[in-house]
């Protein structure tokens, strides 16, 4: 039975936190708990294609999960992704434990959110999820799973600038996202329905009978199902928001958890997508929620928002169709789904620039770098303009390459930062990354460093302008080349794509 | 030791405020704008409401019976209403709308015939979604199937000013509007003091020359390298900076303010700037948006002061601007149940500079009485967006070719500039 914290509970919680961020500042001492991220030895092969397929399927491959795919092949690279649960994840699971807020209920969370307390800072709840994010985005071996994980954080987005979303967020990316992210569509629609965060971010905690909100009812079928043209009507989005007139989030005990109050619900007939809903209570909007997830309309739309996502910005119709296919077929299974769109979509792969959770993301993955993701990566996440669970509106960060090609200036200066170890408590081994790369000149340098985070070597004339270039803008002192060249690869047009 | 390259002292800056207006320190106009082109037209202004600004209680219709009728607790007291607080009121304007209490900021520039208000004006578009209303407005179009660039972006293409300024176009933010979306490279840019690269001046220099290299390709992404590149010497080379003035009134301190500040500044550098895109979000107001006061009223207090503090900042070069301000479209005219409004229909646009017919509501009035509102009881619209910005175009951006820029849409002209 869960119950608010008594003060000494609260206190004795307080202390772990405080404890715990102390700690998160100092990541060296979790990262001799855990075991040593892959090295660059021995150094990645040009292999263009297994490097483009897999940066749609990880946040940057690393140079193990290279050599694994090309080893075993991609299609049963994919199926282990496909199943995560078989794969052990210490060094996400061990760096993790300093978080301390990911996994309490609702109503400590408000707790923690609302009271000033003995070093507890009000923004420990959203920060220590944004961290997290970051830390699992870099170090899981789940890579698909977190990939996954992101694109259905965009498609059923909140902002943790609304309301009590603030500490909300962390039980649905918990119990919905996370939960249900390779699983069913139909249950991770079911759960969002269910879940606090998305009543209260949509307005449905305040839907009553007598004069409907239609903010839920509206995104639910736009965004979250049959998509904008899936055949719904103003009407049936009225009629959908009466269904749901009494879905809210409890206020005073257990606060912070989903309640259906039967008081605000509209007991009349009502009539959604051309079928009658007799008055059932909370089933009624459940029925509808049945209806949604299995709808050709939905398939059609999540099929084709993937397909955007992982194969091209105008993936090909018959792709489309047929990832849509499997997922009528399997009733929204998630891995079939998904499955059906690698194993038959990755050779129509076209470039996507990357966004900035991937641009960072893959350069401290290929880099093997050390990170806290904490509040220096998280600053420039906010300043290319993706800051987590911060997009003020239900349609989530923009999948557009366009939306994102205009705002370079961060980008390169993340690049030098962190080449230049000027980032604070994220740190790049230079020296061994040169050492591994073995010896030459800085042109051979060029060669290995692009080898590494693009895939293959940069052409020959951009490599000899580059070089070139940096010769005459002053004398190459052999100590700071290095850095440079990471630096001008990572800002290169080459490194924006995926 | 690290330091900043481009970013002049802001002391300095100030102290060479006095004399920066008469002497220019660089004459950007003779590098941006070879001899042989005629002048430009304005500099546009495009303000975007994002969320559906609801327009009923912006520039109220007190004079409407039903307004009162369909909102008992959020309508905004009519201006003789002795019940209510005097500075809760509609701000009357011509005897039939008002301003909210809030936007009275505005009121210098309704009064000196600069601002302008079109009612009931919108895209015919009525599938009252945020996102599919957001995207055919900032395209221009009338349906999915017209051309994907932005109508600015067209603007832009369609009218050879010979002005090859990387300030042509500027998008406010983090992430450039679509509608700026074109054959023109649009860098966003949020603060002007923040846009340089940051590190080892010696490193810095290599750095800079590494990328004026990789981005010299020919692809859109190379070509807003190569923008932003210009712009870092550019603002390296001068110091816009000194072109920071205090305002009376003050700019609020929000992003918002923020973002017409740099504005203001890139016009009176005079840098080249044609066109800048700026947001207002947080309109979408289901829930609690509050009456004369309140969370809605907050944001019309955002604009308001931020548009009054530009055009105070800019008043001795009002005759070279338009400012434009939209939404994507407007919300039910009933309230809602949780002191809020869903989605409408109709909308209005704000227009603000020195050849505004101001002082006046353009546009048709439908009424709200039964039988006037459209659809589940929304606003109905008069007067089509691409009317107001086509007339802009024509006749203060000296552009004629709507026919590129609004495709398949005739614009009808309702003299709303001179």
């Amino acid at each position: 039975m869960r119950r608010s914290l008594n003060r000494r509970e609260f206190i004795r919680l307080a202390g772990l936190i405080a404890a715990s961020t102390g700690v998160a500042g100092c990541a060296s001492v979790y990262d001799r708990l855990v075991p040593e991220s892959s090295s660059w030895t021995p150094w990645p092969n040009a292999g263009p294609s297994t490097f483009l397929h897999l940066n749609r399927m990880t946040y940057g491959p690393m140079s193990d999960e290279r050599a694994a795919a090309d080893d075993a092949g991609i299609e049963a690279w994919i199926e282990e992704q496909l199943a995560p649960e078989s794969l052990d994840d210490p060094g996400a699971d061990l760096r993790l434990r300093r978080f301390t807020t990911l996994d309490l209920p609702s109503d400590v969370l408000a707790d923690l959110s609302d009271r000033i307390f003995d070093n507890v800072d009000r923004f420990t709840v959203p920060d220590q999820l944004r961290q997290a994010t970051l830390i699992r985005q870099v170090y899981s071996r789940r890579q698909l799973l977190e990939v996954m994980v992101e694109f259905w954080t965009d498609h059923f987005n909140i902002s943790v600038e609304k309301g009590d979303c603030f500490f909300l967020k962390t039980v649905d990316d918990r119990e919905v996202i996370r939960r249900h992210a390779l699983g069913n569509f139909g249950e991770l629609l079911w759960a969002s329905a269910h879940s606090p965060a998305m009543l209260v971010y949509l307005d449905n905690q305040s839907n009553r009978k007598g004069s409907p909100n239609e903010n839920y009812a509206r995104e639910l079928m736009e965004l979250h199902s049959l998509g904008v043209s899936g055949g719904y009507t103003q009407a049936d989005v009225m009629e959908l928001a009466r269904c749901l007139t009494g879905w809210t989030v409890k206020e005073h005990f257990w606060r912070g958890e989903f309640t259906f109050n039967s008081q605000f619900h509209d007991a009349g007939p009502k009539r959604v997508l051309g079928e009658a809903i007799d008055p059932l209570g909370q089933i009624e909007a459940e029925r509808v929620l049945d209806v949604l997830s299995i709808h050709p309309s939905t398939a059609h739309f999540i099929a084709a928002k993937l397909a955007r996502r992982f194969i091209a910005e105008d993936p090909p119709p018959g792709l489309v169709d047929l990832v849509a296919g499997v997922f009528k077929q399997t009733n929204g299974d998630i891995r079939s789904v998904l499955r059906a769109l690698l194993m038959n979509g990755l050779e129509f792969v076209q470039p996507k620039f990357k966004r900035p959770s991937h641009f960072v993301v893959s350069a401290l993955r290929i880099l093997n770098a050390r990170t806290d993701g904490g509040e220096a990566i998280q600053r420039y996440l906010k300043r290319m303009g993706q800051p987590y669970f911060a997009w003020p509106t239900p349609d989530g960060y923009p999948d557009r390459s366009e939306a994102w090609s205009g705002n370079l200036l961060p980008r390169w200066q993340f690049a030098y930062d962190l080449a230049h170890g000027a980032l604070s408590h994220t740190t790049v081994d230079l020296p061994g990354l040169v050492q591994a790369a073995g010896p030459g000149d800085p042109a051979s340098l060029v060669d290995r460093m692009s080898t590494l985070l693009l895939g293959q070597p940069l052409p020959p004339t951009t490599k000899r302008a580059l070089l070139d270039s940096v010769e005459r803008a002053g004398a190459i002192d052999d100590e700071g080349t290095p850095s440079l060249l990471l630096a001008a690869i990572l800002a290169s047009p080459a490194f924006q794509w995926r | 030791m690290s330091q900043t390259i481009t970013r002049r002292s802001f002391l300095q800056s100030g102290t060479l405020l006095a004399g920066a207006s008469l002497l220019p320190r660089w004459m950007p106009r003779l590098a941006f704008s070879p001899p042989g082109y005629g002048p430009r037209g304005d500099v546009l202004i495009s303000v975007f409401l994002r969320g559906a600004a609801d327009v009923l209680n912006m520039v109220v219709p007190h004079g409407d019976d039903a307004y009162y009728k369909l909102r008992p607790t959020l309508g905004i007291p009519r201006p003789d209403d002795r019940r209510a607080e005097p500075s809760s009121r509609t701000l009357d304007l011509d005897g039939f709308f008002g301003l909210h209490p809030k936007l009275s900021p505005l009121v210098g520039a309704w009064q000196t015939g600069q601002l302008a208000i079109v009612h009931a004006c919108g895209a015919p578009d009525e599938s009252r979604s945020h996102f599919k209303a957001m995207e055919l407005m900032e395209r221009g179009v009338e349906d999915e199937r017209g051309p994907a660039s932005g109508w600015i972006g067209r603007h832009l293409a369609t009218l050879e000013t010979g002005n090859a300024s990387p300030f042509r176009a500027v998008a406010l933010g983090e992430i450039p509007q679509r509608s700026l979306s074109g054959a023109v490279p649009v860098t966003a840019l949020r603060s002007i003091a923040d846009f340089h690269l940051a590190g080892d001046p010696q490193a810095l220099a290599k750095m800079q020359a590494a990328l004026n290299s990789l981005y010299s390709g020919i692809d859109a992404v190379s070509g807003i390298g190569q923008e932003t590149l210009r712009i870092l010497d550019a603002l390296q080379a001068t110091d816009p900076l000194s072109y920071n003035s205090a305002t009376d009134p003050a700019y609020p301190e929000s992003d918002f303010g923020l973002g017409l500040r740099q504005i203001a500044i890139l016009i009176k550098a005079e840098v080249g700037l044609e066109v800048a895109a700026i947001d207002l979000g947080g309109w979408d107001t289901h829930f609690a948006q509050g009456g004369s006061v309140g969370q809605m009223a907050e944001l019309m207090w955002d604009l308001a002061s931020g548009l009054a503090a530009f055009h105070a900042d800019l008043r001795d070069l009002a005759d070279r601007l338009t400012v434009v301000v939209m939404s994507e479209f407007g919300r039910r005219a009933a309230e809602n149940g949780s002191l809020g409004t869903d989605h409408g229909h109709g909308s209005l646009m704000i227009l603000l500079g020195g050849h505004v017919r101001g002082g006046k509501i353009h546009g048709t009035w439908p009424g709200l009485a039964e039988g006037k509102l459209v659809g589940p009881g929304d606003l109905a619209v008069t007067t089509d967006y691409r009317d107001v910005l086509g007339e802009v175009c024509l006749r203060r951006l000296g552009n004629p070719a709507l026919g590129e820029i609004f495709p398949g849409f005739q614009v009808t002209l309702h003299d709303l500039v001179t």
